[in-house]
């Protein structure tokens, strides 16, 4: 039971990382809390649905085309709305929030909730791991976070646009002193977040269903990692996915599944109270971001 | 070079800049002397562009209103309104107040943020060009920025804006709290990009005594208004400048 647990515990980790980091992305660079994005998981999800079901594309099309049209969103809402508020934290919130709400409740509107509502796992198929029933698809999950974590890692250290961003996440008037477009900058920030909330979709929901709470689920789940994790940090989204990753598993095999929400609260707290700025947080000044 | 013309910012209604106009020629090295808020920064800011950047900032989120009038010719062209990174294309590179580096990065990794504009093999010319210029920086180049000394951080600063390959370089009081030993190895560090790369720069500082031996001319500032000019002997010499600039 014990190993069986720890594996679980694993892909749960993959999971919540999977979930947080392209919130932390965005925030990390242009300090934008993006509260739509939650809905843009949702919609790039719905988006594959509907271009598989009432299309009838091919799957590599469509989800090409959801990862791409999220991009293009996520760009479209700094240029047309947070642009104009840019530097009002509050504001900031509010607008992505209002983003974000408007399109969950159009998709609860439409009624558009159930099982058939879901994608298909990428490869139908599971194992039995140390005598542990463990699907394709989590093991996919696993996989496909450790490389986009190492992926995001080099890019930000390695490439003229990831270095940029690292620039601004530091000192955004200094890194204009360089040639570096701050409103650029944000913009490929939302934008990047927006299509990882999208991969993410694309990779979690076949594990469940579509739905609009699903939305507001994944916003949570970000924020909470993000916070414990100390938003912005990366290390922090790895650091706090492990600690809520394997709170919740082992809470729900040794003490009962309707702790484990408990338990996760409890960590959000504790840290909170214990380091408001989060394990990795900008308080510790030198701490490594992004 | 550079020429600006009856230059006056306003931030809200108070005057920052007021009727400014000052040249660099090419290949000049020209000071601007002035004391705490004569307006030395708000002058780095607005022939950088940078104040265009925080003027629309500040529109956006409706704060302060910033008003910029008069006029700044670079090479025969007028730049009054181009925007920050235009003009950093054109040669025009700031190396800003109290020297901000970005402190979570390596020394490594400031030189190659800063070289977002030029290729991997010019930065690291430029970084090993940098390294005979300022050789304490070598031992430090995996470090954290911000745990580099001020002195350290101020080599940096100046290095760093080398890899943008300015024509005209902007040093908005590079000597500001550094020892005076320090001091002196980065004047003739200034000195040395002057002669030997042909760089022109454009340096503040409050006091005249570290610059003007080696400045080809200065200017001084007092309340965002020129009061005096000329080359570096005829300031030393001035009883005004004596007086006023050269502290203790
Ligand atoms: N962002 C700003 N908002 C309001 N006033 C400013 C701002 N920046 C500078 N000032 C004012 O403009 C004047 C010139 O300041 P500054 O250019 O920073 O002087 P210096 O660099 O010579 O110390 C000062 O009176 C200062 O208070
Ligand atoms: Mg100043």
């Amino acid at each position: 039971m014990f190993i069986g647990t720890t594996i679980y515990a694993l892909i749960n980790t993959a999971i919540l990382a999977l979930m947080a980091i392209g919130f932390n992305l965005t925030f990390g660079i242009s300090g934008i809390a993006n509260f739509a994005y939650g809905a843009l998981y949702v919609l790039a999800a719905y988006g594959v649905w509907m271009m598989l079901n009432l299309l009838h594309l091919p799957y590599l099309i469509a989800v090409v085309a959801a990862v791409i049209l999220n991009l293009i969103l996520g760009a479209l809402i700094y240029r047309f709305v947070l642009i104009r508020v840019r530097g009002q934290g509050i504001s900031e919130v509010i607008a992505t929030f209002g983003i974000g709400l408007a399109v969950l409740e159009m998709f609860s509107y439409f009624g558009w909730v159930g099982f058939e509502y879901t994608l298909p796992v990428l490869i139908d198929r599971s194992y039995i791991i140390a005598g542990t029933y463990v699907d394709m698809q989590r093991i996919i999950i696993l996989v496909f976070s450790i490389f986009l974590i190492l992926g995001l890692w080099f890019f930000t250290h390695h490439t003229s646009i990831g270095l940029a961003f690292r620039g601004i996440a530091q000192d955004e008037r200094t890194a204009l002193t360089f040639g570096i477009d701050s409103d650029w900058i944000a913009t490929l920030s939302i934008s990047l977040g927006a299509g990882l909330a999208a991969l993410a979709a694309l990779f979690i929901i076949p594990l469940g269903s579509i739905s609009p709470g699903e939305g507001y689920d994944v916003l949570i789940k970000a924020l909470a990692v993000c916070i414990i994790g100390g938003l912005g940090s990366t290390g922090g989204v790895v650091m706090a996915s492990f600690i809520v990753g394997f709170a919740e598993r082992f809470t729900d095999t040794y003490i009962g599944s309707h702790w484990t929400m408990i338990v996760s609260l409890a960590a959000i707290l504790i840290v909170l109270i214990v380091k408001p700025s989060g394990l990795f947080g900008k308080q510790k000044e030198l701490e490594e971001r992004i | 070079m550079l020429e600006v013309n009856n230059l006056m910012v306003f931030f809200e209604n108070a005057l920052a800049l007021n009727g400014l106009s000052l040249e660099v020629r090419e290949g000049e090295i020209v000071g601007l002397i002035g004391s705490n808020s004569a307006g030395k920064t708000t002058l780095m800011n607005t022939v950088s562009g940078l104040i265009i950047d925080m003027k629309i900032k500040e529109m956006r989120k409706g704060g302060q209103r910033i008003t910029v009038y008069g006029n700044i010719i670079y090479d025969g062209e007028d730049i009054t309104e181009t925007a920050p990174n235009q003009r950093v294309k054109k040669g025009i590179v700031l190396s800003r107040e109290r020297h901000p580096i970005f402190p979570e990065s390596s020394v490594m990794e400031n030189f190659k943020i800063a070289g977002y504009l030029r290729s991997k093999t010019e930065v690291r010319e430029t970084m090993d060009f940098v390294f005979t210029l300022f050789p304490p920086l070598v031992k430090l180049k995996n470090r954290k920025a911000g745990f580099l000394s001020g002195g350290e951080q101020q080599m940096l600063a100046i290095g760093r804006a080398m890899v943008v390959r300015p024509k005209l370089l902007l040093l908005d009081e590079p000597l500001l709290g550094l020892s005076p030993l320090m001091q002196k190895a980065v004047v003739d560090a200034i000195v040395n990009l002057n002669r030997e790369s042909g760089i022109t720069v454009l340096l503040s500082e409050q006091f005249a005594r570290p610059v003007l031996p080696m400045v080809d001319r200065a200017y001084v500032v007092e309340n965002g208004m020129l009061t005096l000019s000329g080359t570096g002997p005829e300031l030393m010499n001035n009883p005004e400048i004596k007086a006023a600039y050269f502290g203790v």
